[in-house]
């Protein structure tokens, strides 16, 4: 199916989703309500039969956006789907009834941004090691390592360690003010 | 190393007659893996006036175990004392190794190639410009 094709199919089976094309990718944005009806939709009516990957994105206030990629080998054709679900209860279906490939991508969304794939036959951690505490990828954990390191920038031209009333507090590029919380 | 790429991303090697010690690099390096150590020293005063005090460079350090290779120093650097190599073939048994110290990457430099020419009808660079006629390629 050409990405025009898939539009059109996708507003009469998919009313809610929200579908953009750009190039040979379609973006469709569905409500988590109709996750696997998408899923079911992209794999049997659009052809994009090859699961590539899934993952989430943290987008904090808003929750968190769950992606995945599909490709048509056939057609040569990219289709992303996102949806968008609540930070204070992110549970989604588990698409590996629909692609047997998720599963382990799943597990790896659940460990690292504590997304519950509901119904998943074996949501265990997959690379972060026994005990481990938190998820790393939502935005506010905070790394170990940062937390422990000094930071190498701290230092002024000529001085031995970090300046400690420096004239203007430097603090690395991309962290947030507050950061890390105490 | 002739088939690979101009703009190869190996190592990094460090030009330290040019680094001020600025700390740009290292304040911008989103791995923090860049070390800089340094000291003042202060020169012995011309006939008149105060002594001049200069930055000496005791520690220049990358550790590529770290690095993940996006160039931002090297983009950072005002003074263009780092420069990408094509080298890439310096694997270690220990990862200690992997932290090359300021003569590991000054050593670097010889391998670094040349830039890209010019493309054909390009306008010649703003110094080649400024230094007058005779300067610059071609």
């Amino acid at each position: 199916m050409t990405a025009a094709e898939i539009m059109a199919e996708a507003a009469q089976s998919l009313p809610a989703a929200r579908c953009a094309a750009e190039g040979t990718t379609v973006t469709m944005d569905v409500p988590p309500e109709d996750w696997l009806a998408a899923l079911s939709f992209a794999r049997d009516v659009a052809g994009c039969d090859f699961f590539d990957w899934l993952t989430a994105v943290d987008e904090q206030d808003e929750g968190f956006a769950v992606l995945v990629h599909l490709y048509s080998i056939e057609d040569r054709q990219h289709l992303l789907v996102r949806t968008l679900i609540p930070r204070d209860n992110p549970v989604l279906p588990t698409a590996s009834g629909i692609f047997r490939g998720a599963g382990w991508p799943e597990r790896e969304t659940h460990e690292m941004f504590g997304v519950v794939f509901d119904g998943h036959p074996g949501l265990a951690p997959l690379l972060l090691p026994e005990g481990f505490e938190g998820h790393p990828l939502r935005k506010d954990f905070a790394l170990a390592a940062r937390a422990a390191q000094e930071w190498p920038g701290a230092r002024e031209p000529g001085e031995r360690r970090a300046a400690e009333r420096s004239r203007r507090r430097l603090v690395p590029p991309g962290v947030p003010d507050g950061w890390p919380p105490p | 190393m002739t088939d690979l790429a101009p703009r190869s991303r190996g190592v990094i090697g460090l030009l330290e007659e040019n680094c001020t010690l600025c700390m740009l690099c290292a304040r911008e390096c989103p791995d923090w893996c860049i070390y800089i150590e340094s000291h003042k020293e202060a020169l012995p005063a011309p006939e008149s006036g105060r002594p001049q005090v200069r930055n000496v460079l005791d520690r220049f350090a990358i550790d590529f175990s770290l690095c993940m290779y996006c160039g931002i120093c090297i983009e950072a650097c005002p003074y263009d004392a780092l420069f990408w190599s094509g080298e890439f073939a310096y694997s270690e048994t220990s990862i200690a190794g992997l932290t090359h110290e300021k003569d590991r990457l000054r050593e670097w430099m010889w391998t670094v190639p040349p830039p890209p020419a010019h493309d054909a009808g390009a306008p010649l660079p703003r110094e080649a410009r400024a230094a007058g006629p005779g300067a610059g390629p071609g």
